[in-house]
């Protein structure tokens, strides 16, 4: 114990410090949201602006759901419909993605690199021009009005395969042949080797995907033209733009945004640690 | 003739089984890929070059040829303009980005207590920064420091800078928390490149007498510069797809206007990427260079 105090030099101090007071500018924001969505309503317009609330109150929260028991679709189907969506794209995603992911990165064929410059092509494209499009391929195929409609869209996401084409291609092939040596099979290796070795990368993408798809209005918006289909995350977003501009409206919307922000904070505090680790192994070449 | 056509059909049986099975698992991915990605690209393109009207029972499409894309610089008052200072800014961006990941990444990468801890911080922000809860925060101004307002400081930055500089800064120094926010995934990506230099380069030039100084310009930074490279291409393609753009909001507005259509819009989708394609052809074509100089000279 002695030792390690010794070891501490003046300038991991001077570090430490400066980093606690940078962590601690990152995180004002998040502080705010927090702090924000407690405010009572004399408080929410208080200028100049204060971070940290005096009296707080649940009573945004009680508004927000009195709004909500108003409205013709009940709330609990929105969260249905939301909790739904989220766990079969993300199982779904998951699956698919990995499996292209590993003939990617451990198989030559043809077209191969065109599919892998389509990938970083499309990363590069703006997601609001392919709406249009993609509202006419869904209704020419009467996904509309239907969970596939949610789930679809969001299957072949280029970043996830992008992200762990990276990973894979690491792993060395040397496990494989030996694998396949033994006499496995090709779903033999990719369940009992890919699988396992790439856990950490696909905790990132289901973040990833998760962020995306919990957050994502477009579909409901577009695809869907039945109330009872719609999302959570569709049904904050109008009471939000419906609202933005009231006096009245602005501790819902607070409220609101907390709303959201939790399951986000949920998911990462669980996967935390398994993504930094495919950060800083998907680096390495 | 049997025999060659049972060879044949061997060496096709081969081929199927060593890339079939392959092909097999990319499949649902591709169609997929295909359907809902690549085919709306090439739809936009196509629809880039028609006037698109919304008639009943579907869309309609009069051939214009380029006049959409013509239009865009010509017509329209707002999109270079909105296009050019939108650039100015991320050029200014990317760089302070970048150069901020890798002085924090150099920070974090030193031995100190809690470590692990603070790397989790940095990287926190980014799991939060999607388009939802990032515009919730702008609306209530979270996203702003309130100095530059108490402080007064666009008069002195206008009067040390110029006028024509003092605007784009004001908005990268309006945007600091965004900097510190972006800057995550950059920073753990420069903390895995320094993993790839062993410890006993390091070890070698400081018994030849070289100062932590020396090792940092002679060592780590050029070590790190393919790292920088793919920092700089992370940071341009995040930072041109960021949700409060204010090129996209216009190409969304654009999108539901009566005169100009879906035709219009989508040809300005495929300006601005022609500009983020130019552009990152430019940062490859000088990273690849150095990197190349930097092998050639080993």
């Amino acid at each position: 114990m002695i030792r390690r105090l010794r070891r501490i030099t003046p300038f991991q101090v001077i570090l430490v410090t400066v980093f606690t007071a940078l962590a601690a500018f990152m995180s004002l924001p998040i502080v705010f949201i927090l702090n924000h969505a407690f405010k009572p309503t004399n408080e929410l317009f208080l200028f100049p602006p204060r971070f940290f609330v005096q009296n707080p109150t649940g009573s945004n929260f009680e508004q927000l759901f009195l709004h909500a028991t108003n409205a013709t679709v009940p709330f609990s189907r929105y969260v249905f419909n939301s909790v739904f969506v989220v766990a079969l794209t993300l199982i779904s995603v998951i699956v698919v993605s990995t499996m292209a992911a590993y003939v990617l990165a451990k198989y030559q064929f043809h077209f191969k690199q065109l599919i892998l410059s389509l990938i970083t092509l499309s990363l590069m494209f703006a997601p609001e021009t392919v709406g249009i499009p993609r509202y006419l391929i869904i209704s020419g195929i009467h996904l509309h009005n239907t969970y596939l409609g949610h789930i679809l869209p969001s299957l072949a996401s280029p970043i996830a395969v992008f992200m762990l084409v990276g990973f894979i291609s690491q792993i060395p092939g040397e496990l494989m042949e030996a694998a396949r040596i033994d006499g496995a099979s090709h779903i033999g290796i990719f369940t009992k080797i890919v699988l396992p070795l790439a856990v950490p990368a696909i905790a990132t993408i289901s973040i990833f995907t998760f962020q995306g798809v919990w957050g994502d209005v477009e579909t409901s918006t577009l695809f869907m033209q039945d109330e009872t289909m719609r999302t959570l995350a569709f049904y904050v977003n109008s009471l939000l733009s419906g609202l933005q501009n009231s006096v009245a409206g602005q501790n819902v919307a607070a409220a609101a945004g907390l709303l959201m922000f939790i399951p986000n904070l949920i998911i990462f505090l669980l996967f935390q640690r398994k993504v930094l680790e495919t950060m800083i192994h998907s680096g390495i070449k | 003739m049997n025999q060659t056509k049972a060879i044949a059909w061997q060496k096709r049986l081969y081929f199927m089984k060593r890339y079939g099975i392959g092909l097999l698992f990319l499949l649902p991915w591709l169609i997929g890929f295909c359907i809902f990605v690549a085919i709306p690209i090439g739809w936009s393109l196509f629809m880039s070059l028609h006037k698109v009207a919304v008639v009943p029972g579907g869309f309609k499409y009069d051939w214009i040829g380029m006049k959409n894309f013509k239009d865009a610089f010509v017509t329209d008052n707002v999109f270079p303009i909105e296009l050019i200072t939108y650039f100015q800014q991320m050029l200014l961006m990317v760089p302070m980005i970048v150069i901020f990941a890798l002085l924090i990444s150099l920070m974090l990468n030193q031995r100190f207590p809690g470590r692990f801890l603070y790397r989790a911080i940095f990287f926190l922000p980014v799991i939060f920064a999607t388009g939802q809860v990032l515009s919730e925060l702008f609306t209530q101004g979270a996203g702003e420091i309130p100095f530059i307002e108490q402080y007064n400081l666009e008069p002195l930055i206008e009067q040390y800078i110029g006028k024509q500089f003092a605007e784009t800064i004001m908005s990268v120094l309006s945007r600091a928390i965004l900097i510190l926010w972006y800057s995550g995934v950059q920073i753990l990506i420069f903390i895995a490149g320094y993993q790839t230099i062993s410890p006993t380069i390091y070890e070698a030039v400081r018994i030849d007498g070289a100062s932590p100084w020396d090792s940092f310009w002679k060592i780590t930074l050029p070590a790190s510069v393919p790292f920088i490279s793919l920092n700089v291409l992370y940071t341009i393609i995040d930072l041109f797809t960021f949700p409060l753009n204010p090129v996209l909001a216009h190409i969304r507005d654009n999108m539901f206007k009566m005169d100009t259509g879906y035709g219009y819009a989508s040809a300005l989708a495929w300006i601005y990427f022609g500009f983020i394609f130019v552009l990152i052809a430019i940062v490859l074509l000088l990273f690849g260079r150095s990197v190349k100089t930097r092998r050639d000279r080993r």
